[in-house]
């Protein structure tokens, strides 16, 4: 989204510049950002919208305006206490498991980002092997292993392997921005008495907001849509994140779609407001300044 | 307040050896100068006393008291890099107070010290910004300024004005000058640029491939340099060096290897016949009718208050620097003494200045 919004505004710029090109390529611009929209919008409105209609009308009339709004869906849905206990599982890991990669990748990239010692280069590799391994090849020893920990039907059982299957990526993206921090500011830190602990609390974490955000958010999206961990690995239904949820409107013989979309609209919002709210500390060029700019 | 004794340290990087067994010693309030080419190792040297770098062999010592293995923060001093360093998400006043934090000082007390550093440099009405909001040269004070907050033992600098436009280096230069006499404390500073190295120091010891060339007062060196490299090194533009052949006598003369005769000044412990190499500097070298070395002019590069000439004789071209304004074109022959009593012969094999 902040790609998008950086290579337009330079576009119109020039555009007002020039008057003679200025039509042609306005147009352009707002076609190209028209079509991308439409492909991130028209699904959203369609589940949003498919929410409030019955399900005749659903199949009907898949992407027009209900005929009849049922608030009745949502109200349903919202007023169950089944609802908000499932988005307070979800929530829950979701937090843990960003919390926990943040903490974990961050020390462990600040380790080798900076610290030379033997054996450091094949440790980052080791970690980076993990990237090429999809979960669901390893789903049967992971039963095993949580179960062996006696960590099944509980939260944290799921909570452990998305932190130790999101360490990778978000290990390999902290690192490459840790190492980008000037090594004088090392130095300075350094004389001025700070330890490597110190030096990683006050000085580079404050530094990292961008990537902090980034690695957090990718986690918390990912353990929010987490589907295959949590239905392998817990049990009881009081346990269940959102999207085992989605389940329990499948019948046998037929399937409530427009429960289903009300449902699914109803939690992917708090994953939207979440990155609304984190874009906002997705700043570049905060190092700007540290050395001479 | 502090002595820095060096003794005989070494550093390799590997099997590469990049300093030779220095030593220095530094007395308590004294500006001292690293100078020396890129490459020399006197920026190795200088984060050896800091602590930034691992000491090979030798010892360094602050006060009588090695400290080889104690840790940069345990050295009480304090350092000013080249690019500032300074912590771009914190003001200056927690930029310059953040030594003082990790040290564990009241609040009182830290914002007691920076404030006053701040009044020493002029930093008052800044405080409160950020480092990407300071100019070059505000950068610069502020990195001092996190200096002086600690009142350490041993100022370290490293090559701070290199990255200053060239007069704000000059103005900067007189500040850390004016600076080091007001708080007299113990300074090292490395620097390329020998002007500095002159104007600042007390002492200048100028390094050359991981060795010591020399140690001494600026005039010192630059009156009497060791040998062909510190000569060389100091003064701008630098000395000329004339290869020839030293003829003694009532009037001794350097033969050329075009058998020109050209009077010099006398050797006493210099035989006759030796091969040598006349060093002498740009502003010693006089226009001189008579019986002067004949060359052709050609460069003139008029700089204002003084003149400067580039002329040719065979393969060797001599730099002089002349007062008066003279009528000279390029092309032109003219004749140049090197007979100044200041000129100074040097071995050819061994390098080192001769008498």
């Amino acid at each position: 989204m902040t790609d998008v919004t950086s290579t337009i505004r330079p576009a119109v710029g020039q555009a007002s510049r020039k008057p003679g090109v200025t039509f042609v390529r306005l147009l352009y611009v707002y076609a190209v950002l028209f079509i991308v929209a439409s492909i991130v919008l028209i699904p959203l409105v369609t589940t949003a919208l498919g929410g409030f209609k019955t399900l005749g009308d659903l199949r009907t009339n898949p992407f027009g305006l209900p005929d009849m709004w049922q608030w009745q869906n949502y109200g349903d849905i919202l007023f169950s206490e089944r609802y908000w206990r499932m988005l307070w599982n979800s929530l829950f890991i979701s937090v843990f498991t960003v919390v926990l990669t943040l903490a974990v990748a961050g020390m462990a990239a600040f380790t080798l980002a900076h610290i030379r010692f033997f054996g450091s280069g094949y440790l980052l590799n080791y970690f980076l092997l993990g990237l090429m391994f999809p979960v669901a090849t390893a789903i049967l020893p992971l039963f095993i292993r949580i179960r062996d920990l006696g960590l099944l039907d509980n939260p944290w059982g799921v909570i452990l392997p998305q932190v130790a299957f999101g360490l990778g990526m978000s290990i390999l993206l902290m690192r490459n921005f840790f190492r980008n921090v000037p090594q004088e500011l090392f130095d300075a830190a350094f004389v001025d008495g700070c330890s490597y602990i110190r030096f990683f609390w006050s000085v580079t974490l404050p530094l990292s907001r961008p990537i902090i955000a980034t690695v957090g958010i990718v986690a918390f999206v990912q353990s929010w849509n987490n589907y295959i961990i949590p239905l392998i690995l817990l049990t009881s239904e009081s346990n269940y994140p959102w999207p085992l949820g989605i389940m329990s409107y499948r019948g046998e013989y037929g399937t409530d779609w427009q429960l289903i979309l009300a449902f699914i609209t109803l939690t992917i919002l708090p994953t939207i407001i979440v990155f609304f709210a984190a874009q906002k500390h997705i700043i570049a060029g905060l190092t700007a300044g540290a050395v001479k700019g | 307040m502090a002595k820095v004794s060096i003794n005989n340290v070494r550093k390799f990087y590997g099997a590469l050896e990049v300093i030779h067994g220095v030593s220095v010693e530094i007395e308590n309030g004294e500006f001292v100068v690293l100078v020396g080419p890129s490459g020399c190792g006197k920026s190795t040297l200088l984060r050896m006393i800091a602590g930034l770098e691992a000491i090979s062999d030798g010892t360094i010592s602050v006060d009588g008291q090695v400290v080889n293995d104690v840790a940069p923060k345990e050295r009480d001093i304090a350092m000013v890099f080249q690019n500032y360093a300074l912590y771009p998400h914190m003001t200056v006043r927690e930029n310059m107070g953040f030594s003082l934090k990790l040290r564990g000082s009241s609040k009182s007390e830290i914002n007691a010290a920076v404030d006053k550093a701040a009044a020493i440099l002029g930093l008052g009405p800044l405080l409160e910004r950020v480092p990407r909001d300071l100019s070059g040269g505000q950068r610069q004070r502020v990195a001092m300024g996190r200096a002086i907050v600690r009142d350490p033992k041993v100022f370290l600098f490293d090559e701070p004005l290199s990255n200053l436009d060239a007069k704000l280096r000059v103005q900067m230069r007189t500040e850390v000058k004016d600076l080091h006499q007001r708080l007299s404390s113990t300074t090292v500073y490395v620097t390329h640029d020998q002007i500095e190295a002159m104007t600042m120091a007390d002492k200048i010891v100028v390094m050359h491939d991981g060795i010591v060339e020399q140690v001494g007062a600026p005039l010192e060196l630059y009156d009497r340099p060791k040998n062909m490299f510190v000569a060389g090194f100091l003064g701008s533009p630098a000395m000329n060096f004339i290869h020839g052949t030293y003829r003694a006598g009532d009037r001794p003369m350097l033969e050329l290897a075009d058998g020109q005769l050209v009077p010099i000044r006398p050797q006493a412990s210099v035989a006759d016949g030796t091969t040598v190499v006349l060093g002498i500097r740009p502003e010693d070298v006089v226009i001189d009718p008579q019986d002067g070395l004949s060359v052709r002019v050609s460069v003139i590069e008029p700089t204002g208050a003084e003149t400067y000439m580039v002329a040719r004789h065979g393969d060797a071209e001599i730099v002089c620097v002349l007062r008066e304004r003279v009528v000279l074109n390029p092309g032109d022959t003219i004749r140049l003494s090197l007979a100044s009593t200041s000129a100074h012969l040097f071995d050819v094999t061994t390098q080192l200045r001769l008498t």
